[in-house]
């Protein structure tokens, strides 16, 4: 019977958007943590009765036809790529981008990945380096003696050196954009790479060429919403019951067919 | 009387096809710009020699049968994402799409996205066509703004002048419940429907998709009545071949002489 398979394919999408919307409620204090949403579409379609199919031998056509449905699919998982709230650290290695664009990370690898998370550090070598260690494309290195480091709204980093009354500028930071940010792959950790979806990352500074600007002393919070995401949850526990009960109905058909033989 | 066997069982298969479709609209019940199906019977009269003219005739048989499927075309709630590149739309009107084969389709699922060469697509991966062809986006656009309209402008790089990028190409039909349905939320017009400009009333919402027009109470409903008529046909097929067995076991019984 088809309407156990379909409701089947719709327990399954209903379950892929609880997961959804789990990973985005364990990630709602994520420093910048983009929130995801299932996206589904109806599958094929058997069309036991085309419509247009010639009726009679006269040359009447059909009205309408038959079309039995199969179920659903999820299409995708796109990121909402909405900017989210600036919190105060405080930190001045803390960093937030208001606007598009991205850091450039490079990996051990070799490879470049690309986050929201400004939440950065120093190694042992004084680099700027992410929380899990990685550089800050371009390396940028603070000098062990220097004091007053400032970030300002175009990624400039200056510190001012013992002796010296004026500051020097040590690098200015990468910030690449993407044509669709939401065809980035989310690789974990914060951290999203290029994918032929996501189109070409061109490499700019921030507040040039539609690239956002930069806030020292603040972190991009993620940008889940806890009140779509629980009335997002009900919905979809409330539609997989449904396709349970649509499951139990095919059932008690069968078992009455079953029942007719004795 | 065997005749009751098969206009019961006509009615229990279309029953069966009528759980499908039931099952999908649920299936389907977050899905977006999905429209709901609707199953139609019809009266099969059987074709056979008969004489009416006698009193006591031979009566008709009536068959069920599937008669047809209709999408109901109401609108879906609207529901906010915060996407620039979500639309949703007010009014009769549909999405022009080309799917990977050239072919086009019509679609009310407004989550759209860009595509590698920058162009605006659907999540399938269908281009979505302007009212000037497939509409493209340049690497350093940003601020996407669609009007109410349909008109699609950007902001190039820095600057602070709106650039347009096309316009979306809104179509209508006089009966929309007749278009086919495609799969992946795409609908294709048969031959004898044209896609006609929507009326000026319609109104294209950023940041939001048209939600599934299923009703999840009502389908509940027709599932429950689908299950119950199932359940009565078959307690009269039960009863037909109880009958018929009776009346076999009695005639069968042979008369003795007493």
């Amino acid at each position: 019977m088809r309407a156990l398979d379909t409701a089947a394919t719709g327990m399954a999408a209903m379950d892929l958007q609880v997961q959804v919307i789990a990973g985005n409620i364990a990630n709602m204090s994520t420093t910048g943590f983009k929130s995801q949403r299932a996206e589904f579409q109806d599958l094929l379609y058997e069309h036991v009765q085309r419509i247009g199919a010639q009726a009679s031998d006269q040359g009447t056509i059909l009205p309408v036809g038959i079309e039995l449905g199969s179920g659903v699919k999820t299409v995708g998982t796109p990121r909402l790529m909405t900017q989210g709230a600036l919190q105060q650290t405080g930190n001045s290695l803390d960093v937030a981008i208001q606007g598009d664009g991205w850091f450039k990370i490079s990996m051990p690898d070799g490879t470049f990945s690309y986050t929201r998370d400004g939440s950065f550090q120093q190694d042992a070598q004084g680099r700027i380096v992410t929380a899990q260690g990685n550089v800050v494309q371009p390396a940028i290195t603070i000098p062990q003696n220097a004091t007053g480091l400032t970030v300002n709204n175009q990624g400039q980093v200056s510190v001012t050196l013992p002796g010296s009354t004026t500051s020097t500028i040590l690098g200015q930071f990468t910030i690449t954009r993407f044509p669709n940010n939401a065809g980035l792959q989310g690789n974990g950790s914060n951290l999203f790479t290029a994918t032929p979806a996501s189109g070409t990352a061109t490499d700019t500074l921030a507040g040039t060429d539609g690239a956002g600007t930069l806030t020292q002393g603040f972190l991009e919070q993620s940008n889940v919403e806890a009140v779509t995401e629980i009335s997002n949850l009900i919905a979809a526990q409330r539609a997989y019951e449904m396709n349970s009960k649509v499951i139990t109905a095919a059932d008690e058909m069968l078992q009455t067919t079953s029942q007719l033989m004795r | 009387m065997e005749n009751a066997l098969l206009v019961g069982l006509s009615r229990q298969m279309v029953l069966m096809n009528e759980l499908d479709v039931v099952a999908n609209n649920i299936a389907n019940v977050n899905t977006s710009g999905y429209k709901a199906d609707n199953a139609l019977f019809g009266e099969y009269l059987m074709p056979r020699a008969s004489d009416q003219s006698f009193s006591g005739r031979d009566r008709r048989i009536d068959f069920v049968q599937d008669r047809a499927t209709w999408i109901d075309m109401s609108a879906g709630s609207i529901e906010h994402t915060g996407n620039p590149l979500d639309v949703a739309l007010e009014g009769n009107a549909f999405l022009t799409v080309q799917n990977a084969q050239g072919q086009t389709r019509y679609t009310r699922n407004g989550s759209l996205s860009i595509n590698a060469q920058g162009q605006l697509v659907t999540m399938g991966g269908d281009q979505v066509i302007g009212s000037s062809g497939p509409i493209t986006f340049q690497s350093s656009d940003n601020d996407i703004v669609i009007s109410a309209t349909g008109v699609i402008s950007v902001r190039q790089g820095n600057g602070t002048a709106d650039t347009p990028r096309g316009s979306l190409s809104l179509v209508t039909f006089d009966k929309p419940g007749r278009l086919q349905k495609d799969g992946a939320g795409t609908f294709t017009a048969p031959a004898d429907m044209t896609a006609q400009p929507a009326s000026p009333n319609t109104k294209v919402v950023q940041g939001a998709v048209e939600k599934s027009n299923v009703n999840g109470v009502t389908q509940m409903a027709r599932m429950i009545e689908i299950t119950r008529s199932y359940t009565d046909i078959a307690t009269i097929l039960q009863q037909q071949s109880e009958q018929r067995r009776n009346a076999l076991a009695q005639l069968s019984q042979t008369p003795t002489s007493s």
